[in-house]
């Protein structure tokens, strides 16, 4: 048999299925599936934005009360991190590629998606964890300043509110290199050699 | 674009190009589980391309892209995500759904074995063959898959011969 005939012996076969599509069920489930999408993106949003404005506003708030000018600096940090997050969002939110795209053009939009948030991520401690990490640096060594007569207590205080810092710090910075490395390397990998195959090298 | 033409093009697509779909479909997965699977993920999507479809290309170019695309973002994992919802497809391959003539045919056979061949090539190069096998021209590959018509003469030569050795014995011409 040679390429013809079988391209004839392809393009005859029979749908080899029996389908039964329910069409409302069809429905329901791409409503369902829009409905998820967004509000994946919604509580994804308000988890992440939403504690950053929050925390800003707390800080603020006790800053203002207090007329402590370090916790409105942790506020202010806050704030331009819940800022950051917002402006990335509606900058990216343009550049999705559509499942009518060319192969070509898919692979290349998910590719900068995959490769922008792999920069997100292992620059989490420029962009997220410094500015934060400075503001309360500067606001628990000014409330350590404030209770200096305390003697050792606050001392005591001093180390393990620095302490508890750093442990959250370091758990935060872990868990989105090990993103990174588990779920956005591999995928990137894969889009890469894909590109390859189209002959994008 | 309304709800009601959308619909209406979705079931005229449904009825006029329910063979390419399940063509792609049984070609990007091989258990009737995953089947059933990418072909619902496919239908979603075949959906909500409608009303971006302004017939400046062909449908079944444009069914094309959307059940490639699909099929490279599709995971097996991923029909997880989906338990507890009711289904709106049933979709049977087994050999007690097919007309007994069908079955039994010599052409049915090679073509199983060909579903089989191109599963075991690259998700790009199944792609192309699945497309050269429909008989789309050059120009149509390029369009779908968004590269040079060069290119694809040379990555179908490579397919054909790929493919001539994974079904040696039945088609030595190939």
């Amino acid at each position: 048999m040679n390429f013809e005939e079988l391209q004839k012996t392809w393009q005859a076969q029979d749908a080899g299925a029996k389908v039964t599509i329910n069409a409302d069920q069809l429905l329901k489930e791409v409503r369902r599936n829009q409905q998820q999408f967004r509000a994946t993106i919604f509580w994804r949003d308000a988890r992440e934005v939403g504690a950053a404005f929050l925390l800003a506003l707390y800080f603020s708030y006790r800053g203002l009360r207090q007329d402590g000018w370090a916790d409105g600096l942790v506020g202010f940090a806050c704030f331009g991190v819940g800022t950051f997050m917002v402006v990335d969002r509606l900058l990216q939110r343009g550049k999705q590629p559509a499942a009518s795209d060319s192969l070509k053009t898919c692979i290349e939009g998910s590719l900068l998606q995959v490769n922008h948030q792999i920069w997100l991520l292992r620059n989490v401690f420029w962009w997220y964890l410094l500015p934060i990490a400075v503001a309360l640096g500067i606001s628990i060594g000014c409330s350590s300043w404030h209770a200096r007569n305390s003697g050792l207590s606050a001392v005591f205080v001093w180390v393990i509110s620095n302490l508890f810092v750093a442990l959250v710090y370091w758990g935060i910075y872990w868990l989105n290199q090990f993103a990174v490395r588990k779920s956005l390397d591999p995928r990137r990998q894969e889009l890469e050699s894909l590109l390859a195959a189209l002959g994008n090298k | 674009m309304n709800a009601e033409e959308q619909e209406a093009i979705f079931r005229r697509w449904l009825s006029d190009h329910l063979g390419l779909m399940l063509k792609l479909v049984r070609a990007g997965a091989a258990t009737p589980e995953d089947q059933e699977d990418l072909f619902q993920e496919v239908l979603v999507n075949v959906w909500s391309s409608i009303r971006a479809f302004r017939g400046e290309a062909k449908e079944t170019t444009w069914i094309y892209r959307v059940a490639f695309n699909t099929t490279m973002a599709w995971r097996r994992g991923e029909r997880r995500r989906r338990m507890g919802h009711e289904t709106f497809l049933k979709l049977d391959t087994s050999p007690q759904a097919q007309p007994s003539h069908v079955d039994s045919s010599p052409g049915q056979e090679i073509v199983g074995r060909l579903y089989a061949a191109i599963r075991q090539l690259s998700k790009v190069d199944a792609s192309l063959a699945l497309m050269h096998l429909d008989g789309l021209s050059y120009g149509e590959m390029a369009e779908v898959l968004g590269i040079s018509e060069n290119y694809i003469g040379v990555k179908l030569n490579r397919i054909r011969k790929q493919l001539a050795d994974q079904l040696k014995g039945a088609n030595d011409e190939l």
